[in-house]
């Protein structure tokens, strides 16, 4: 079985991520917390980069691992918050028994969400890729399952689609010719995210940023010290 | 051999139960608002894996990640008025431990 490098990639920092997140939960010191939180982050971004979302990718890291971790670890700062060492105090049965009911419920969700991933629509089809694709319809699906019968079940068993950035160029720009479209070597993602944002989710955006302003005013208004007199 | 949906997915539960236990376990308020950052991350992941899966033509889904871009936006928000909370959570009590919300309860 030959692994190709953005499968080792993914299975790296999917690793990472989970290895982080567990850190998160598991540090006893905030700012550990904090610094963990980061390079879990830093790990789902990678993998979003993987994905083919690079714009999303960027916002990952720039809003949570820029920001919002600033705003953490400056308010975890600025608290001078101990860390919990009184819970020390009890035994290591007591917080196992305290630490049992949480483990419990999300170790259940994660086992739910594991049967409903192995057991995806098309999943028995292991090796098939997916025949959504509709340039690959010819020759990936040669000899394998029906493309219609796929399509109308809505097959996610095997490997992601791969991108193809003649039909995303066409996307873009409906005008332009077929040579100048194969001609395309990458997926102009921030310009078709852009245009599906700008059009389709304007007033969604607008409304958003109204909630940010919101937000921001609030902040100031929670935080602001209130006077006696 | 290329990776699919599925472990995708698999991560995504996987992140998102970690930040759930978090949630459930700790008691220091600012560290259960990581792991509920940490959940929010773990839906992106998923939502921008389907935007994949479901695309037509070699071109993703962008519904699903202008999707995912409102929910960054959203969980900024969440934060600044989370962390303004527990500020004044701070003020009012000198701690930040979930335990000392105690207020309602009745001796």
């Amino acid at each position: 079985m030959d692994f190709a490098i953005s499968s080792i990639l993914f299975y790296a920092f999917a690793a990472m991520a989970l290895i982080c997140a567990c850190c998160v939960i598991f540090a006893s010191n905030p700012v550990t917390s904090a610094m963990s939180m980061a390079l879990c982050f830093a790990a789902t971004a990678a993998i979003l980069f993987g994905l083919g979302a690079q714009f999303l990718g960027i916002v990952q890291i720039t809003v949570y691992a820029g920001a919002i971790l600033v705003l953490f670890l400056f308010v975890v700062m600025m608290l001078d918050i101990r860390t919990e060492e009184d819970d020390n105090s009890f035994s290591v049965f007591s917080s196992l028994v305290r630490m049992a009911p949480g483990a419990l419920i999300s170790g259940v969700f994660a086992a739910l969400v594991f049967l409903a991933a192995i057991k995806l629509p098309g999943a028995d089809e292991w090796n098939n890729p997916l025949c959504r694709a509709w340039d690959s319809r010819g020759e990936l699906c040669v000899g394998r399952q029906e493309p219609a019968a796929s399509t109308a079940t809505g097959n996610y068993g095997g490997a992601l689609p791969a991108l193809s950035p003649a039909a995303a160029a066409k996307t873009l720009n409906p005008n332009i010719s077929n040579e100048e479209a194969a001609a395309a070597t990458s997926i102009p993602d921030v310009k078709l995210l852009g245009q599906c944002l700008f059009s389709q989710y304007n007033v969604v955006f607008v409304i958003l940023s109204f909630a940010l302003l919101a937000s921001t005013v609030g902040a100031v208004a929670l935080s602001r010290k209130i006077r006696k007199d | 051999m290329e990776i699919p949906l599925a472990h995708y997915l698999i991560l995504s539960g996987l992140l998102f139960s970690i930040g759930l236990a978090g949630v459930l376990i700790r008691k220091n308020i600012i560290v259960v608002f990581m792991c509920l950052e940490m959940m929010l991350s773990a839906a992106i992941v998923s939502l921008v894996a389907f935007s994949r899966a479901n695309g037509v033509n070699g071109v993703p889904v962008y519904d699903a990640q202008v999707l995912a871009l409102f929910i960054v936006a959203i969980a900024a928000a969440e934060v600044a008025i989370g962390l303004a909370l527990i500020v004044a959570m701070f003020r009012a009590r000198r701690t930040v431990s979930s335990a000392a919300l105690n207020t309602l309860k009745e001796d």
